[in-house]
């Protein structure tokens, strides 16, 4: 997808008037005006959700992990599932504001603001659940090689280890990413808010003033950064899927999981940014600057990611049968039809056939279907790390020690709590910061500005 | 030493007049615009932002030191693992890349800060909140005398309007 | 941990140092002794052992009691004794824990007004008996068990002395049949002495022989060795003995068998003798003539012919001909009697037509032989129970005595002791734990336990095993013996020994005995025996159909259950955690009926179902097998106690409600001809409730799906040497594997390898498939010697066994059907067939251990002497090595189970030198390197080298087969390096995937393969 000419895109976004002082600002810092009760109720909810689910882990880390569904041989079970989930969630965000950006396509400007915090929520999300599913929560800081008399190091060896370092240098660069690119428009909020606003305000914006020098280094560190975390999105996920590709589980050992899993993470993801961006819009009237075309842009990245996940299905299948190691075949035979059929079968039809719909324009560029189907597509997304760890887990090489693994309540009670915690930073957000990247689209603007005073014309760099 | 604060509502503008002032000779000007725009930042300086030293230096950092720390923190206490040698090179690399890339993004956010003077700091006295709306401020220091003469120059580059800043 | 003051902990070490001062004398030091003189015998930190007797079942064993400052924590068999050799079952391994048992009773009991149980001094409570047997002393009976000949005096002056009405020995299983039958054909009533060693065929009637747990038979650990050696194919490369086992279910001994006759239950006499008519037939024409009276032999013989057999056996006549063939081939072939399932309404005949087919063959005198005399009072019989239950019922006792023995659970229900024990005046028992009996007592008179007090036993003629307290009585109870004298001196009772037990034993063991005694256990001579001749009462053998009692279509058979025995081991948390070898179900009772029987009833896994005998009726779950007879139901005898921590369902938190069902409760009260009581007696009626209830299996299911996990050679691949080293596994297991190479030789992975160059050992294991009988003996041991919990019933459904060693139980090959299920269906076995493989599964210590990659922490690794370490201190619980070990041998600490796991005291049982797991970390097998260790500082004080065999594993020092061995495999001279390497049965389990496991086992035998395989030839269902 080439992206379109600027003067194009601004010509699709152009509010219907500018007035003197810009109509973007008003329109976008309105979101953050105010407090409505439906805004207080959810913000309520969530947070109940998290009380419930805090109190779940304080009577887990006392009980042990007993009262979780493990056991033999299921040693993993739906808090990895979440962590596998919430960390694909974040990566469609880096991928819009540092890949997009790199790529210069334009149209990411509207929506790149609400995916970067949909990234930073959900990596804080997904951090927990290392630390939730671990055994013994009080040593959590056995991971880390803190220098100590006993000379005790960790493995480097192993996948868990990177995972650590992976995982919290994601977290630390999509917050700078996040920052950095917030700087301008917490200006914006400076010069407009008034009291104790205007003072935190103030106090992020680190005296942003918009000068010549000021924005030469905003965008040659944004350009960095997005170059840095271009790599980084790619490697985060690569390395959670070592954490099963580098076993020797069958149904684990394949090498396609890397980009297997890169590409599942960014069909997620890009689901994800629909189904939280779609209610926002509406609700804060935002049609004029997140637009019907962003969302079939959208729509055509998540039909195409969609398409290696179905080729990664099949490949994995196809090598198990094809390799003749019957450890493989049976896991896989019993992945479809043993006793987790149902759990496949939504995975198959939620992230493959059901995303086949959008080679039809009229539904790709409908609205509702769109949010109901990225819905569908989480779901199934949550399935798809499901069947991967525990159907591969419960039919291992020996036969006599097979099991099955059922959810418990405390799991299902921590996996609501992880939503809870996510939309909270969300609504939040919602409410202190803008959530379209201001200073982005008035570039635009001022081009189409330009555009129109000059006959000219000026080009987009 | 007065100073003349001019508004422009293309940037284009805005950078005609900050290369014509230079053409002039005035040093001390400085700009103000609500988006990004190459022109102008061309205008005031030509030299690529200093940032990029930060990356490159954070990013070196982080490769040795992730490299460094792995193996002489498998070597300072050798342990037998899955047969495997103490220290492997391959498994390593996954570890000294995220540290390149982490050490490279945290200094290139100080670059940032550094660069940019970014710290909590009073506001220059020429800067407006319109600034932070969709109009471009040109902020140019001169000599008494030739004050007249500037404020007519910007005025004939289409600055709507000019005003002079005394302190 | 556990609730144990420290002074109180102080006391008892200051004790435990008092008692083995002065070689543990039954009356220690009361006061509190702190170690400011070092006792010479007792250095803190290095265990003391003591030489005592096992007292699980009546064989009496020779124990080591291993002590930690005065504390027991480890029984181990006692090399010295003649019958266990050092070995030790695992109910023997267990026996330890009924010294610390919370269900003990912390002092004397009486009923009061209120029917209550309220604590009495001792005083009070002998006062109280004292007056009871003063009114009425003459209608006083003394009902209870074997306690050796010193105990035994000391109740027979008892009874004498304070003038009782008599004593009657009472053991459940009591073996009255053989004897009888003993006396029947060979005119001494005593029971016979087997030994396989030297057969070349054994012919099992039921006997459970191998069973060494359920003291179903007459047999001991000693049978299981004697096999395991008759079969060694090393010095029998024809394969050794062959087993078959005939019987209406195939039993753990069955499993390890060649052939399984599935003859109806009750057909053991008509087989035995139609076996007996042809091999006498084919002797005659070979003119060698019987020894004995060959009339009498020839009347019971006419009885019966093949067919007639056959049709009473419900087998078609080609098996019984092939039979046949077998016994006239053998040269050595012994047939062994029928244990308790095996005993039905003409017990004894089947038992004398087992001795008569002994006779026949001649193996009598040599591989058959009767002692000189019993050294135990025989015990009652069904006839004489019925007896005494007759005069309780008639209000003719006044005065009951009960001691080592549960009746109320035990007695057969159609016998009702329970409600004839209401007429009894005044009960007392000697139970030193919670059981049905002293729960109707009026008088609990608490007993010490055998680590507590001092006795002796004498299993047979010429071996005599002392039995010497190794700790103070944690409890306030008294001995048996101490209390008998002491009442029947106030009752002024004459003719009783002087002192105490210890008094009456050391007398009885005379002076130059005693002291070599208490170091070697015992005095331990050959047992003076002769062969014996077939007399005329053998024409009195009845061959016909038993006649069952009630009516129904199925046969209701009552088997001693692996580990309960009698019930008297269900108290024993591990006894109830370790799965039944067989079916490998714990924690409950189930029935097992065919699959057919299922279907006709629409029953399934764990589907409850009614048995109806014309006693009563009990409800179970169905466990449906391939591996039992249509007309047959059958339950095992030891579960449905509804008293006692572990034994009922209290510890699951129903108060005073049974676990599983007593079978016995359902038995009429049937005794055969000589009075013998009798087990398999019963028709009864089945149907489905329609409830369910699920069973704990352990084991998923009993396919291996072509994996080779559990392979067999065959003798022909043995007879080739060319074809040795892994061509089993490769021959095997190749094509489920899927990795297996075309070209050239298997992979062989060298033990040797996998430890740092510079240290002298790599730690590794041998295990002998072959050998392995699948006892579940090594199980015991390491629960015990590794302080590993017991998770119960919740835990064992929800697959949470903590065990750090399990028997997998596989049928043939397996196939690529099936694995969909959501439960377990161990279902592979299939009618008349055996091709059973057991394997013992413990970490495998892989070089290229796939756990110790993965591990972020390092909290496992590879020492420099090849063990998989596990540092729990280290652990943070991300459970990725369970998940990447192929084996499934790690174990997760779901709870903290060190809280909870040990109530009452015994926490004070655990091994001080193995670490107490806490919750959320990984635990496993180490190899018992704390044996290792202790081992390594021995040999450091003694500046050398650790020897070969110095360090047993706790495994393999109990395994009654010598399955396991352990040592240095870098020691090319050591009997782990050498049995790993010189055979062509050597394999890896799962050596496709080049982990280089430590532990190298031998592949089984096959020795008749047509049995072999039931289910092979690999499906492709789906490829």
């Amino acid at each position: 997808m080439t992206p379109p000419p600027a003067t194009a895109v601004a010509d699709l976004m152009r509010p219907k008037s500018i007035p003197r002082d810009s109509q973007i600002n008003t329109d976008v810092m309105s979101v953050t005006k105010g407090v409505s009760w439906q805004w207080g109720l959810l913000l309520a909810l969530a947070l109940l959700g998290v009380g419930q689910a805090i109190f779940t882990l304080g009577y887990q880390t006392y009980k042990g992990l007993g009262i979780a569904g493990y056991q033999a041989p299921v040693f993993w079970g739906v808090y990895i599932i979440n962590f596998v989930f919430w960390i694909g969630i974040g990566h469609a965000g880096t991928l819009i504001s540092a890949i997009l950006f790199l790529f210069r396509a334009k149209w990411r400007n509207a929506i790149n603001r609400g995916a970067e915090a949909m990234t930073v929520f959900a990596v804080l999300t997904a951090a927990l659940f290392p630390l939730i599913h671990i055994g013994r929560l009080w040593k959590f800081y056995f991971l880390i090689p803190y220098p100590n008399q006993r000379a005790l190091w960790v493995n480097f060896k192993s996948p868990l280890l990177w995972d650590v370092f992976a995982i919290n240098t994601y977290m630390l660069i999509s917050i700078i990413f996040f920052f950095v690119g917030l700087i301008p428009d917490i200006a914006i909020a400076r010069d407009r808010a008034t009291g104790i606003k205007k003072f935190v305000y103030t106090v992020l914006a680190l005296g942003w003033q918009g000068t010549g020098r000021q924005w030469k280094a905003h965008n040659r560190t944004v350009l960095h950064l997005a170059g840095l975390a271009t790599p980084l999105v790619l490697s985060v996920h690569s390395v959670v899927s070592w954490d099963f590709a580098m076993s020797i589980v069958p149904g684990w050992h394949a090498t396609i999981f890397a980009p297997y899993f890169v590409a599942g993470a960014i069909f997620g993801g890009f689901a994800m940014v629909l189904v939280v961006m779609i209610p926002v819009r509406r609700i804060f009237k935002l049609e004029a600057y997140i637009t019907d075309y962003h969302f079939e842009n959208m729509s055509r990245f998540i039909l195409f990611t969609s398409l290696i996940c179905g080729y990664a299905y099949g490949a994995e299948y196809f090598i198990a049968w094809y390799s003749g190691v019957e450890f493989e075949q049976t896991s896989f035979w019993l992945r479809a039809f043993g006793p987790y059929w149902l759990s496949t079968w939504i995975m198959i039809s939620c992230n493959v056939i059901f995303p086949q719909l959008l080679w039809i324009k009229r539904l790709r560029t409908s609205v509702p279907f769109l949010f109901v189907l990225c819905v569908l597509i989480n779901i199934g997304m949550w399935f798809e790390r499901y069947v991967i760890i525990i159907t591969s887990l419960s039919r291992e090489y020996v036969p006599a020690a097979w099991g099955l693994y059922i959810p418990s309540i405390a799991e299902l009670s921590i996996l609501a709590g992880s939503f809870c915690w996510f939309s909270m930073f969300f609504l939040l957000f919602l409410k202190f910061l803008p959530i379209i990247a201001i200073a982005e689209m008035k570039e635009l603007i001022i081009h189409e500005k330009a555009h129109a005073a000059h006959a000219s014309g000026v080009e987009a760099h | 030493m007065p100073t003349l604060v001019s508004v422009f509502d293309l940037p284009d503008d805005a950078a005609t007049a900050i290369r014509k002032l230079r053409g002039r000779g005035f040093e001390d000007i400085e700009s103000y615009s609500p988006a990004p725009f190459e022109q102008i930042d061309e205008a005031m300086d030509p030299r690529p932002s200093k940032v990029r030293a930060f990356t490159l230096v954070g990013g070196l950092t982080g490769v040795f030191t992730g490299f460094l720390m792995q193996i002489w923190m498998s070597l300072e206490w050798p342990i037998k693992i899955a047969g495997k040698a103490y220290t492997s090179i391959p498994p390593y690399v996954i570890i000294g890349f995220e540290l390149t890339i982490l050490f490279g993004g945290i200094l290139t956010l100080i670059g940032l800060l550094l660069v940019g003077r970014l710290y909590p700091r009073p506001l220059d006295a020429a800067y407006s909140p319109r600034f932070s709306a969709e109009e471009f401020g040109v902020v140019v220091k001169v000599g008494e005398r030739d004050v007249a003469e500037v404020d007519g120059l910007l005025r004939s580059l289409s600055a709507k309007e000019v005003s002079l800043l005394d302190d | 941990m556990l609730d144990l003051h420290r002074r109180d902990f102080l006391r008892l070490v200051g004790v435990g140092a008092g008692t083995a001062a002065t070689a543990a004398c039954s009356d220690p030091i009361e006061k509190l002794v702190p170690y400011v003189i070092q006792p010479e015998t007792i250095t803190p930190g290095i265990a003391t052992f003591y030489a005592s007797t096992c007292r699980e079942c009546p064989v009496g064993c020779g124990l080591h009691v291993r002590t930690r400052e005065g504390r027991p924590v480890k029984l181990e068999g006692n090399p010295d004794h003649p019958i266990n050799q050092g070995k030790l079952c695992a109910r023997g391994q267990a026996g330890i824990g009924r010294t610390y048992h919370p269900d003990r009773f912390d002092g004397p009991l009486a009923k009061g007004a209120d029917g209550n149980h309220a604590h009495v001094s001792w005083d009070d409570a002998q006062a109280m008996l004292v007056e009871k047997l003063r009114a009425s002393a003459s209608r006083t009976w003394v009902l209870g068990g074997d306690r050796g000949p010193s105990v035994n005096g000391i109740i027979d002056a008892f009874v004498a002395g304070v003038g009782a009405a008599g004593r009657v020995v009472y053991q459940p299983f009591a073996h009255d049949a053989l004897r009888a039958a003993a006396g029947l054909v060979f005119g001494r009533t005593v029971l016979p002495l087997f030994d396989v060693s030297h057969a070349d065929l054994v012919i099992d009637f039921g006997s459970d022989f191998l069973d060494v747990s359920s003291g179903s038979g007459v047999f001991s650990i000693e049978a299981s060795r004697q096999f395991a050696d008759a079969q060694d194919v090393k010095k029998h490369p024809d394969g050794g003995a062959r087993l078959v086992s005939i019987g209406p279910r195939l039993s753990m001994t069955g499993s390890n068998a060649d052939e399984w006759v599935p003859a109806a239950a009750g057909s053991e006499a008509a087989i035995a003798l139609a076996l007996a008519k042809a091999v006498y037939q084919m002797k005659k024409a070979h003119g060698q003539p019987l020894d004995g009276d060959a009339a009498a032999v020839e009347t019971a013989l006419a009885k019966v012919d093949v067919a007639k057999a056959a049709a009473a056996a419900g087998v078609d006549v080609a098996t019984l001909e092939k039979l046949v063939k077998r016994v006239q081939h053998a040269k050595a072939a012994v047939a062994l009697p029928p244990g308790v399932g095996a005993s039905g309404p003409e017990a004894t005949s089947a038992a004398a037509a087992v001795l008569v087919l002994n006779a026949v063959l001649g193996s009598v005198g040599s591989a058959v032989v009767l002692p000189e005399a019993e050294t135990a009072p025989a015990p009652a019989n069904g006839r004489a129970l019925a007896d005494l239950v007759a005069a309780m019922q008639a209000g003719r006792v006044d005065v009951l005595l009960v001691h080592d023995a549960n009746p109320v659970y035990s007695m057969p229900g159609g016998l009702g002791f329970a409600e004839a024990l209401s007429k009894v005046g005044f009960v007392v028992t000697f139970a030193s734990m919670r059981d049905e009996t002293s729960a109707r007592a009026h008088l609990v008179l608490p007993d010490l336990t055998p680590l507590e007090s001092w006795g002796d036993a004498a299993p047979r003629a010429g071996v005599r095993s002392l039995q010497q307290p190794t700790i103070r009585p944690l409890q306030d109870g008294r001995a048996l013996g101490d209390v008998l004298l002491a009442v029947a001196a106030a009752a002024g009772a004459p003719g009783l020994p002087a002192g105490n037990t210890h008094d009456v034993v050391k007398a009885n063991w005379g002076g130059e005995n005693w002291r070599q005694a208490l170091d070697r256990g015992g005095v331990f001579g050959a047992t003076p025996s002769s062969g014996a001749r077939v007399g005329s009462g053998a024409a009195q053998i009845a061959a016909g159909p038993a006649q069952l009692d009630g009516e129904g279509d199925y046969t209701l058979v009552a088997y001693a259950h692996s580990f309960l025995g009698d019930g008297s081991g269900a108290a024993l948390p591990w006894m109830q955690e370790i799965p039944d070898p067989v079916t490998k179900a714990s924690w409950l009772s189930w029935a097992e009926i065919s699959k057919a029987t299922a279907a006709r009833l629409g029953v399934g896994f764990g589907d409850v179902v009614r048995v109806e005998t014309s006693v009563g009726a009990v409800e179970l779950p169905a466990y449906p097998r391939g591996g039992v007879r249509d007309d047959v139901v059958a339950i095992a005898i030891g579960q449905g106690h509804v008293q006692g921590l572990y034994a009922s369902m209290e510890n699951d938190g129903a108060l005073g409600v049974a676990r599983g069902v007593n079978v016995l409760s359902v038995l009429p009260a049937t005794t055969d001809s000589s009075g013998a009581r009798t087990f398999t007696n019963a028709r009864a009626r089945v149907s489905a409730t329609g409830a369910f209830n699920r069973i704990p299996i352990s084991q998923w299911t009993d396919n291996q799906r072509g994996r080779g996990l559990v392979p067999e050679v065959t003798l022909a691949s043995l007879a080739s040497p060319a074809h040795g080293g892994g061509e089993a596994s490769h021959f095997e297991a190749g094509e489920g594997e899927g990795g297996h190479h075309e070209d050239g030789p298997p992979f062989q992975y060298d033990m040797a390898n996998d430890s740092h160059p510079d240290q002298p050992y790599r730690w590794g294991m041998t295990i002998d498939n072959d050998r392995c009988t699948g006892c579940s003996a090594c199980v015991a041991a390491c629960y015990v010697e590794n302080n590993v919990p017991i998770v119960g019933q919740d835990g064992a459904l929800r697959h949470r066994e903590m065990s750090w060693i399990r028997i997998e139980r596989y049928v043939g090959e397996g196939d690529r059907e099936g694995g969909n299920e959501r439960r377990p269906h161990p279902d592979r076995e299939e009618y008349g067939k055996v091709g059973v493989r057991q394997a013992p599964m413990l970490c495998q210590h892989c070089g290229a251990a796939p756990c110790e990659a993965v591990c972020p922490v390092i909290a496992t690794y590879h020492t420099e002497e090849g063990i998989n370490g596990m540092v729990y201190n280290r652990c943070v619980g991300t459970r990725y090595c369970a998940n990447n070990c192929t084996y499934k041998v790690r174990r997760f600490n779901y709870f903290d189970y060190s809280r909870e796991n040990w109530p009452g005291l015994l926490g004070m049982m655990l091994n001080p030198d193995v670490t107490v797991r806490g919750q959320g970390v990984m635990e496993k097998c180490t190899f018992c390197i704390q044996r290792i260790e202790g081992a390594r500082q021995q040999a450091k004080d003694e500046k050398r080298p650790i020897a070969d065999g110095e360090v047993k594993t706790a495994c393999q020092q109990s395994c009654p087969t010598s399955a396991i061995s352990f040592g240095n495999a870098k020691d090319p001279n050591s009997e782990v390096r050498k049995r790993s390497t010189d055979t062509g049965r050597s394999y890896h389990s799962l050596q496709v995937l080049n982990t280089r496991p430590a532990i190298t086992y031998l592949a089984q035998v096959a020795r008749e393969p047509d049995d072999a395989g039931a289910a092979t030839g690999a499906g492709r269902s789906h490829s």
